[in-house]
């Protein structure tokens, strides 16, 4: 049954597997929280028609499967545009667009918990509005955003299995290969479900880490 | 020149209260044509009851909130026109909160320190240096590396204070400073105010702090409804105030600190 397991033909595979998980999950969360705090600030001091653009975008990131969203973009932009586009970059711009359809909900929320009285404090010293967001509303935001983010990254992670039907190989995709060439059907889906699991309770365990070392006294999400 | 640190001239400012309900927002006129002048080393003190609409004209002052109509003075400078650099302007004036705001990221010395690295663009050692003199003159110095939420009520709003004296500001607007404060810990932020009183530092303090007013306070402002109703020196309103709104309220006020 687990044969396949000591035969190191197969390692490469399902470390290249691995690794795509681990970059478009990780650069998916860096490009959502870019793009999710500027939308977030868009949100709260753009006029109605910013406001109504970023809602647009938001629901429809969220409010249509991640997978119609990647065979969109995979199999319909580049022909609409005319245009050779590498696969993988795209599938890596769908997943920063659509982690930012949700970061932005949470940014907002973390900032304005604060926004008020820290803005009328950094604007009362002489920090203009964008030095007051950089220098005291952002930092703090962060902080306090850090517990949402790592509840993204887990969901995110997840979410690269759809990558293995757009023809990349993600651990999933080195899954399907392993389970063909074996014919191991439930030891292959251990094996590699138990991969997805060590890796995302291992790092959120250390975005835990991070969330305490970061902690500031008195910056904190507060739970209703 | 004008001789003033800072005027306002027939400032008006309104403001919505958004209720549950559409019928239920309210507007309230909080400052209605109301005019100041302050002269370097003045110490004038605001008082009258509250949601009279006081600390919004002291917002307004530091344009903190922007007045609808009227003029504000820094100086020559005419704030309120079009064009104006506000950043440039706030940062001669210093202002202390009701509920103090601090950074609440940064240590004590890392509040007062923002301004001096990231407005006045000081290098680090100098930034610093200042940073520690003002804490030192507010007498926080065994606290600077505390955060906000490790600070007593007291000791932040002294931090708050810093804040705002570190730039050697033209003038200091301070919004009811103590009365957030627990009764026994407004008495040190009052001595630090005591002590810029004495260095001649020039202030407008909304306060109903009477004591205090009265040893330091060259003149009182009553405001209530939006209008300054009269202003005197302090003798004026602990003896015979003119109107009776004040002789009213000082008769509360006094009643009220004998009590406790």
């Amino acid at each position: 049954m687990f044969e396949w397991l000591f035969d190191p033909r197969y390692y490469p595979l399902i470390l290249q597997g691995l690794t795509l998980t681990v970059e478009i999950t990780l650069f998916g969360v860096f490009l959502g929280l870019l793009l999710g705090t500027l939308l977030a600030i868009g949100d709260i001091y753009g006029g109605k028609l910013v406001r109504g653009i970023i809602a647009v975008y938001v629901e429809f990131f969220r409010g249509s499967p991640l997978f119609v969203q990647l065979l969109i973009a995979v199999y319909t932009v580049p022909a609409i545009l005319n245009l050779q586009i590498d696969h993988y970059l795209l599938a890596f711009l769908v997943f920063g667009l659509n982690s930012a359809g949700y970061q932005k909900g949470y940014m907002k929320g973390s900032m304005q918990t604060i926004l008020d009285d820290q803005m009328a404090a950094g604007t009362s010293v002489g920090m203009s509005k964008v030095q007051t967001l950089r220098h005291v509303i952002l930092p703090q935001a962060y902080r306090i955003v850090i517990p949402s983010w790592t509840n993204e990254f887990c969901s995110l992670t997840k979410s690269t299995s759809t990558l293995a039907f757009i023809g990349l190989l993600d651990l999933t995709g080195a899954g399907l290969s392993i389970k063909g060439a074996t014919m191991q059907i439930l030891p292959v889906w251990i094996v590699i479900g138990a991969i997805y699991l060590v890796w995302i309770t291992g790092f959120s365990k250390i975005m835990d880490i991070i969330y305490e070392k970061k902690k500031i006294p008195g910056v904190e999400l507060i739970m209703q | 020149m004008t001789e003033y640190v800072m005027e306002a001239r027939h400032v008006y400012k309104t403001y919505r209260i958004k209720g549950t309900k559409k019928e239920d927002t309210k507007i309230v006129e909080a400052v209605k044509d109301v005019s100041l002048q302050i002269r370097k080393g003045d110490i004038k003190l605001i008082f009258g009851p509250s949601g009279s609409g006081k600390s919004t004209f002291l917002r307004c002052m530091a344009m903190l909130d922007i007045p609808d109509k009227g003029e504000i003075y820094l100086g020559d400078q005419c704030l309120t026109k079009p064009g104006v650099d506000l950043n440039k302007a706030r940062a001669r004036i210093g202002f202390v909160f009701q509920h103090i705001y601090l950074f609440r990221h940064l240590t004590a010395l890392g509040n007062v320190e923002l301004a001096l690295r990231k407005v006045l663009k000081l290098p680090k050692e100098e930034a610093r240096k200042r940073a520690l003199a003002a804490l030192e003159e507010v007498k926080v110095t065994e606290c600077i590396n505390k955060y906000p939420s490790q600070l007593s009520g007291g000791q932040a709003q002294r931090v708050g204070i810093a804040r705002a004296i570190v730039r050697s500001p033209d003038i200091i607007l301070l919004d009811e400073p103590t009365s957030a404060l627990d009764p026994e810990l407004t008495g040190e932020v009052i001595d630090t105010l005591r002590d810029l009183a004495k260095e001649g530092t020039t202030m407008l303090i909304v306060s109903h702090e009477m004591p205090f007013a009265r040893d330091v306070a060259e003149e009182m402002i009553f405001y209530d409804e939006g209008h300054i109703i009269e202003t005197g020196p302090p003798s004026l309103f602990f003896n015979a105030p003119n109107t009776d709104r004040a002789k009213q309220f000082m008769t509360r006020i006094i009643n009220r600190t004998t009590r406790e």
